[in-house]
């Protein structure tokens, strides 16, 4: 039996949450600075009322009001409308300029009645308090402070809110908050974290803990996009749920169809892996041009231009201007320096929401690996091939190895394990010959040609001929005759 | 405009805001009878002037006249401090 939840309408934070934050309870975010506490605090708020209609109380404590409107409005948050309309309510406890002066005891009983006050006037649904460490440098009996803090949670629990407060806290792996706030806050803690690691930010979300309930556990990664604020990329939650679709696709090439016992599972993520001119590049054309009437095809490509790829496409007796007039075939060319991966995959996900492709063609996977560290980019494969298995699309990615013959590179080694068919693109020399072959090393739950083929290219593509018979060791780099 | 305003704001009858009226009396009566204004502002009663004046500890002292503004929070149980604060040690 879980404990009632409620939905706060943050992507993919119910998800990992199992349904939201505790109902009626409040929830301790701690980080370190700038890792987002205020703006996912912000959001809670701000979903409540665009998806709930549910009024929201913000208590800034540290930051000036005006300075969070400004914010806000950059995210398209209706902020002026919102308190108009009283929906959204501030209070502000943040310190002011005048000096004062302590004789004697005191209590926090007036923030208390102001927040009350305000909870009950817009009837206010979520909470948040942002940030408490700004109490305890306002005010300096840490202790009595503590036991007021607690009153104020009480107060929050009986006037039925659902409520966020926010601490800092110095390192990233270490003491929950500096403050110990923790001791009476202690049943719901998540921590944002913001940390650098390989010349690389990495921003993750962790839900510590949510006494009584379920949740993800571990480490969420998660992006801050320009309109849709905190977006979270739920690995640990991603589950491997999605059909298995038994339709087979072609190719685009008849022979290669053959080889995987009758072209690609519609759903099926298919790695091409080759050095440097291997055909890597052909293979994705063809697989381009294999769609059928009405289907599209989108390509990303990040490392070619526009230009290079459609001369190419050419070359090989293709028109991917045509198919691209005709709907059939987008084209996106970025940098992979020009954003995160995180933020790559946001922009990827946008452009197959718009444009859904029943394919899509990746060249090349290590040029996008380049750019991040190798835990962040399997988590990047991970979340994009969950994604496209969703929408059903087939993928082909092509991965660059470092030897002409022979030999795997690093990308392939992290991602292989994901994929569903690896197509293996070797260059063999054989009596000083340079060869050009190709392999199907995997084709999960097929049958498939083992056989390692040799093939030519010339202007209508690709021809795939027969097996090397009698020679051995190409994959090594070493073929020996027998 | 010469007399000391002072604004009070207290929590019904909680026991510090009590002690805070009564200290607060005994120092201006014996210091300057006759010459200051207090307005003892109840937060239960109107929680609307605890928002404008941005009141979170009780009691809060505010001195509105003479300027600057100056405020001070506690049950003003130090007279010697207290009497520093609003101005009026070396009367």
């Amino acid at each position: 039996m879980s404990i009632k939840k409620l939905q706060t309408g943050i992507t993919a934070f119910d998800h990992i949450s199992a349904g939201g934050l505790p109902y009626g309870r409040t929830t301790l975010i701690s980080g370190s600075s700038g890792c987002g506490k205020t703006l996912f605090s912000a959001q809670f708020l701000a979903m409540g009322i665009q998806l709930f209609d549910q009024a929201g109380v913000f208590v800034t404590f540290e930051e000036q009001v005006e300075d969070i409107r400004i914010n806000l409005r950059t995210l398209n948050w209706d902020i002026d409308t919102w308190e108009k309309e009283g929906k959204w309510v501030f209070v502000d406890a943040s310190q002011k300029d005048d000096d004062s002066l302590t004789v004697g005891d005191y209590d926090l009983s007036g923030f208390q009645v102001r927040l009350e006050r305000a909870i009950t006037k817009c009837n206010a649904k979520r909470v948040v308090l942002d940030s408490i460490g700004s109490v305890f440098t306002q005010f300096q009996e840490m202790n009595s402070i503590r036991h007021e803090l607690f009153k104020v949670t009480l107060a929050l629990g009986r006037l039925d809110t659902t409520s966020i407060i926010t601490t800092e806290r110095t390192e990233e792996y270490g003491k929950v908050s500096r403050l110990g706030v923790e001791e009476f806050l202690t049943d719901n803690v998540i921590i944002l974290r913001n940390v650098l690691s390989e010349e690389k930010r990495r921003r993750t979300i962790e839900i510590l803990k949510f006494r009584g309930s379920m949740h993800e556990k571990g480490e969420n990664l998660f992006t801050i996009h320009p309109e849709q604020a905190i977006v979270i990329i739920p690995l640990s939650a991603m589950d491997l749920k999605y059909r298995s679709s038994s339709v087979r696709v072609t190719s685009g090439v008849a022979k290669l169809d053959e080889m995987c016992g009758g072209g690609f599972y519609r759903d099926s993520i298919i790695l091409v892996s080759g050095s440097i001119g291997a055909g890597k590049t052909l293979l994705v054309a063809n697989f381009i041009n294999g769609i059928q009437k009405k289907e599209r095809c989108l390509l990303l490509a990040f490392e070619e231009s526009r230009e290079q790829l459609f001369r190419n496409a050419t070359g090989w007796g293709q028109d991917f201007a045509k198919l691209e007039e005709d709907g059939q075939l987008k084209v996106v060319c970025i940098y992979p320096e020009v954003s995160s991966l995180e933020d790559h995959l946001l922009n990827i996900q946008a452009i197959v929401k718009e444009f859904k492709p029943d394919r899509i063609a990746i060249d090349s996977l290590s040029a996008l690996s380049r750019t991040s560290t190798d835990k962040a980019f399997r988590e990047f494969i991970i979340a994009l091939t969950s994604f496209l298995k969703h929408q059903e699309i087939t993928g082909m990615f092509t991965v660059t190895t470092t030897l002409l013959s022979g030999g795997t590179s690093d990308t392939e080694g992290n991602i292989s394990p994901l994929t569903d068919t690896i197509i293996l693109l070797r260059y063999v020399e054989m009596s000083g010959d340079m060869q050009r072959s190709l392999s199907v090393l995997k084709m999960r739950g097929s049958k498939h040609d083992s056989s390692i083929r040799g093939f030519t290219i010339d202007d209508k593509g690709i021809n795939i001929g027969e097996p090397f018979i009698g020679v051995s060791g190409i994959l090594t780099g070493i073929p020996l005759r027998s | 405009m010469s007399k000391l305003a002072l604004h009070l704001y207290i929590n019904g009858k909680s026991h510090i805001s009590v002690e805070a009226i009564d200290n607060l009396n005994t120092i201006c009566q014996e210091k300057v009878p006759g010459e200051y204004e207090l307005e003892v502002i109840d937060i239960q009663l109107d929680p609307d002037r605890a928002e404008e004046a941005g009141i979170l500890a009780i009691p809060t002292l505010i001195r509105t006249w003479p300027l600057p503004v100056t405020r001070m929070i506690g049950a003003l149980t130090v007279k010697s401090r207290v009497m520093a604060g609003l101005g009026l040690s070396n009367l």
